[in-house]
């Protein structure tokens, strides 16, 4: 976490040095201005001195062209920092989780994952700005600090002291109304939530004629919400009156004290003015401390969460064999359990198309797994023309051996950028030159996010031909057709055998139109194989099979 | 389908309804209002009150008088802190009143839009207005007019307490205004579509994390790692560039009312100095004066940049009101008949391009009807025609009565499981729930759940399956209960084992009910009263499962060449 933190800030520190040095002076400049104002009143206006006027004037207006300037390019640095800092994290995480040894997304849900990445990234990376601030900050009371008790030593000690008495008392009286506050927030922010829900679930709703009792249970939640959001903003409405109050009581003070001194003749009249403007001022840099905790606070834990994925185990390890080559296809399952697989020993010839039917698809799964080495197996050996896969480096296995999942995803862009290309052989074979006639802009149409814009059918016939046209030399394919409908899934598997011929294919599914044109299906049940023959002698002679094929 | 948005009011229109909102809460506004002016007026003692302290030490009164117009100081604080939280406590009532009749009005309106007009907007239309332009007007609201009310009354206050002391004063303090007004106009002309261009940034570059990282698998399955990672730097990098452009614009903006500041605090100095040599103002005066001054640069900064919230809530508020404003949509006015009778129906989407031609089916009380065929050949447009979803282009269509529908767009609504099947039937006792439950084989699971049919699920819930949530659909299919149900692809989502268990379930929810089953595994249509084969928007064969298979046309075809099991040796496909 502290390592996370370090580097994004002494990646930065060029601009995080120049925003802490420019800000700084910002901050003496905002100082001198209360300070000019008094001078101004003392030496031009109570004297009636025009030349001192003029000449005051001009200092207040270098002191301005000063503080705008440092402030414009002090700032500029320090979000420069912020950013560029959240940037480099952001890429971090991400190549961490496509790492090809993969663990990092265990556990952790895409959208989670996708939040570290932008808001935890971004508010680590904004610990540079707070940094930035807090320096700037901490001179600005620094130069004020020496102004005052130039001026006078009571009087500034009592400016000194009471400012941050003030912050604290104000703390303290808002920490309980905070508290309540953003519980009901919470609570407040949930009615948005509901209206969301509602309106993502509209078809849903239309689909059972259910609109008017939505609409009646938004409005009861609208109604809660609003009267927790009503004590929240009572809360901080009170909040905002005492921090009134205090302030002005505490300005009554300083004025007391500063009066009384001036009348004493011990400070002049310009400094009293001065005292009450720099004492205004002072509050200004003390809440940036109190803001800067609590940045310092959200970066923290933002960091442990980056720090957390980045440290995450590798799901498998990397071997070193050299991958064999040519590679030919071969594969030779040894003895593999893993969950629900309990010993599976089974050959795949080069060239082979090979039907997998599970009955319980958990041993479809935990094959899958093995086989794409998201995971190896608790014992056994998964080989590929004899080579463990567990001795190969597993993204150079992936350049030879594709599994294709059930639900894989597809991308935002085109349809041609989805499938890696042209490939007309492999999008006709999975039926996917008819999803690119039903695009507005055929093969060049765009497909939204993860393939939302596709209906089911239309999603998986794009990723089989995704996965046909990787032309991989063994391609293990799962339940590839289930929301393809039934004259598309029989064209689909007429067509498999002949854009796979002489490389190594294996369907895992129970569709009987495909695992019709295998050479061979092997029947899991159990974790175990019980049965290997071509389909039509399964359905006739294996009872379990017709059942978890054909039923 | 050509995209077609949802509409957006004019800004008279988004006026006029804002109005009309606001109307029943009069008294409460006056109120609110008042309260501020008179909290505010009363912190703008404080300067006259630090100016009375100069003048009496500079009159050489004994330091015993100052304690007069110290307490008057303490007073004058206390006094306006009560009436500050008042008045920002009335002020934020009245708004997060207002917004919450908003918000109820457009969700009442919103969930009666025609799905085809939905539709043809993208659903990402009318979220983006209930999510992002609810939200933005509720932080407008929450933050921003508490803020604005201060600053603005703050302003317009300080201003006149100036022109009191004064009016030499005002017009000096005056001279800041032409800078202020010219720096806001340039900074919302360029601040509006660089944020706009900021929000489409952030918005890709989240998308395009979650695409990579939410497809890790298929990412490294494919060795898409190098394209992937380039595409996140590429939408990281525009966010980061955009920001730190939003960043110097803001920081440019700041640096010019520096000018405006200066330039008025001179001025004020000024003045204050010739009126003092005139006799004009005292000392006290003229401090007062330079304070007042002096104490406008936080509100005024305040506002300005709350001009620029204001808009976009402005505008987002006119998205609002353009859903608010939609007419109710006329009824679907569709004849009676004891059972389904259609008849010579058309549908083109777009005009020119027909999808259903001279379609007649009749389907008799109590029957199921299992339509099959290739995609495209029409059986979707059938299904939703006959559900009542779009209007037919030609031809007519007759139902007995309510026409409930389940499809493969599944959706589980947040909150407690019990809560999600209520929505069908809002006075369904907890029996019925579980009797529904029971009748599509999920209440042994929804039972194990941690807290049984109180669990919350849905979106940040407890997470369903596939197969578990179009169970539920089927669930609030029962309890709705309606005569009519049409299942378009209600197991597509689910892997093939799970099919088989929503096949179950359909067969019981639609037991008592005349049905039409879209369906892609043939088991499904096979377990049908009948089957009719659709294609190219045509219906080309129907009849019983067994009496199809047996008379060797298409579906008989499409039945062996689905089952693998081949009895004839024709090609089934052609």
């Amino acid at each position: 976490m502290r390592a996370v933190l370090w580097r994004a800030i002494s990646g930065q520190r060029r601009d995080v040095v120049t925003g802490a040095v420019l800000g700084a002076a910002h901050q003496a400049g905002e100082v001198m201005v209360p300070v000019l104002i008094g001078v101004v009143i003392d030496q031009g206006v109570a004297a009636g001195d025009l030349p001192a006027l003029a000449r005051w004037l001009v200092v207040l207006a270098v002191v301005y062209v000063a503080l705008s300037f440092s402030y414009r390019f002090g700032a500029r640095a320090g979000e420069r920092a912020a950013e560029r800092a959240g940037h480099a994290l952001r890429m971090e995480l991400v190549e961490r989780v496509l790492d090809a040894r993969g663990g990092a997304e265990e556990g952790r849900l895409p959208g989670a994952l996708t939040n570290t990445a932008t808001e935890d990234a971004k508010r680590v990376g904004a610990v540079n700005m707070s940094v930035m601030l807090a320096f700037s900050a901490l001179m600005g009371i620094v130069v004020a600090a020496v102004v005052l008790l130039r001026v006078s030593v009571p009087l500034g000690l009592v400016v000194l002291a009471g400012t941050p008495l003030l912050l604290f008392l104000g703390h303290l009286l808002s920490k309980p109304l905070e508290k309540a506050s953003e519980d009901q927030q919470d609570r407040a922010a949930h009615a948005s939530g509901v209206a969301a829900d509602l309106v993502k679930g509209l078809r849903v709703l239309k689909g059972i004629g259910a609109e008017t009792a939505a609409v009646a249970r938004y409005r009861v939640t609208s109604g809660d919400s609003l009267a927790a959001t009503l004590r929240a903003a009572r809360a901080e409405a009170l909040q905002t009156g005492l921090v009134v109050a205090l302030t002005g009581v505490f300005i009554a003070v300083v004025a007391l004290v500063g009066g009384r001194l001036a009348a004493s003749g011990e400070i002049t009249l310009g400094e009293l003015v001065s005292a009450v403007g720099l004492a205004l001022f002072l509050i200004g840099p003390l809440e940036v401390f109190a803001w800067v905790n609590a940045q310092f606070a959200m970066g923290r834990a933002s960091a442990a969460r980056i720090a957390e994925v980045l440290a995450a185990p590798h799901a498998i390890a990397a071997g070193t064999s050299p991958m064999p080559v040519p590679v030919r296809g071969s594969l030779r399952l040894r003895g593999v359990s893993h969950d629900t697989l309990k010993g599976v020993d089974l050959e795949v010839a080069p060239g082979e198309v090979l039907g997998v039917a599970a009955v319980d698809p958990a041993d479809a799964i935990s094959l899958l797994r093995c086989l794409g080495r998201t995971a190896d197996p608790s014992s056994g050996t998964v080989e590929l023309d004899g080579v463990a896969l567990a001795d190969l480096d597993p993204a150079a296995l992936r350049e030879v051996l594709l599994v294709a999942d059930h639900d894989a995803d597809l991308f935002e862009g085109t349809l041609r950028e989805n499938v890696g290309g042209a490939h007309p052989e492999a999008m006709a074979a999975a039926g996917a030159d008819e999803v690119a006639g039903e695009l507005p802009g055929g093969i060049d149409g765009h497909v939204a996010e993860r393939g939302q814009s596709l209906s089911g059918g239309q999603r998986q016939r794009v990723a089989l031909a995704r996965a046909l046209a990787a032309d991989r030399a063994v391609l293990v394919v799962h339940d590839p057709t289930t929301a393809v409908d039934a004259v598309t899934e029989a064209r689909i598997a007429s067509r498999l055998r002949d854009v796979r011929r002489d490389r190594t294919t294996i369907l895992v599914t129970t569709s009987p139109a495909l695992l019709a044109v295998a050479d061979r299906v092997v029947l899991l049940d159990g974790g175990r194989i019980t049965d290997a023959a071509p389909h039509a002698d399964l359905v006739t002679r294996n009872a379990a099979y017709r059942t978890a094929v054909l039923a | 389908m050509n995209r077609e948005l949802l509409p957006v009011a004019t800004a008279a229109r988004t006026r006029a309804v804002l109005l009309d909102l606001v109307r029943p809460y009069r008294a409460l506004a006056l109120g609110g209002f008042a309260v501020m002016v008179v909290a505010t007026s009363i912190g703008l003692l404080t300067q006259p009150l630090l100016g009375a302290v100069v003048d009496l030490v500079a009159s050489g009164e004994p330091a015993a008088a100052i304690t007069t117009p110290v307490l008057a100081l303490v007073a004058v604080a206390v006094t306006q802190g009560g009436a500050m939280t008042l008045g920002l406590a009335l002020v934020s009532r009245l708004g997060e009143t207002v917004l919450a009749r908003l918000r109820e009005r457009f969700v009442d309106r919103a969930m009666r839009l025609p799905l085809e007009q939905v539709e043809r907007a993208g659903s990402g239309d009318l979220t983006a207005r209930v999510t992002g332009d609810v939200s933005l007007i509720a932080e407008a609201v929450r933050v921003a007019l508490p803020e604005m009310a201060r600053s603005g009354l703050a302003i317009v206050l300080t201003l006149g307490a100036l022109a009191i002391l004064d009016w030499r004063f005002l017009l000096a303090a005056l001279i800041a205004v032409p800078v202020q007004w010219h720096t806001a106009r340039w900074y919302v002309r360029n601040a509006g579509p660089l944020y706009a261009r900021q929000r489409v940034a952030g918005g890709a570059q989240q998308q395009q994390l979650l695409d990579t990282i939410g497809g890790a698998t298929t990412v490294r399955a494919f060795r898409l790692e190098a394209d992937h990672t380039a595409k996140v730097a590429e939408r990281s990098n525009t966010a980061v560039s955009l920001t730190l452009q939003g960043v110097n614009l803001v920081l440019r903006f700041y640096s010019r009312l520096h000018v405006a500041e200066y330039a008025g605090l001179a001025a004020v100095l000024v003045a204050g100095f010739l009126m003092v040599r005139s006799g004009a103002a005292s000392i006290g005066t003229a401090t007062a004066a330079a304070l007042y001054f002096h104490s406008l640069f936080a509100p005024v900064n305040t506002a300005l940049v709350l001009i620029d919230d204001a808009q976009s809530a402005g505008a987002a508020l006119a998205r609002l009101v353009g859903v608010i404003d939609q007419p109710e949509p006329p009824a679907l006015d569709r004849p009676k008949a004891p059972q389904i009778e259609v008849s010579g129906l058309g549908h083109a989407y777009d005009e020119g391009r027909p999808v259903l031609h001279e379609v007649d089916l009749t389907i008799r009380a109590g029957e199921r009807v299992a339509l099959v065929g290739a995609s495209g050949a029409g059986k979707t447009t059938l299904a939703r025609l006959i559900a009542g979803i779009h209007r037919p282009s030609t031809g007519t269509i007759a139902v007995p009565g309510e026409v409930g529908m389940v499809t493969q767009d599944v959706h589980v609504f947040a909150g407690p499981l019990a809560d999600d099947l209520r929505l069908a039937r809002p006075d369904a006792t907890d029996a019925d729930l579980r009797e529904a439950l029971t009748r599509v084989d999920a209440l042994t699971w929804a039972e194990t759940l941690p807290e049984g049919l109180a669990t919350v699920v849905g979106e940040g819930g407890h997470r369903l399956t596939a197969t578990q949530i179009q169970q539920l659909a089927l669930a609030r299919l029962i309890l709705a209960d309606p005569p009519v149900a049409v299942l378009d692809e209600a197991t597509a989502e689910a892997g093939s084992a799970g099919a088989r268990v929503l096949e179950k379930a359909i067969e019981t929810t639609v037991e008592g009910r005349t049905a039409l089953i879209v369906a892609h595994r043939l088991t499904q249509a096979a377990a049908t009263d009948r089957v009719v084969v659709m294609d190219g928007g045509r219906i080309v064969e129907s009849g019983p499962h067994d009496e199809l298979r047996s008379s060797g046309g298409r579906y008989a075809s499409l039945w062996e060449a689905w089952s693998g099991v081949r009895t004839t040796s024709e090609n089934p496909l052609e």
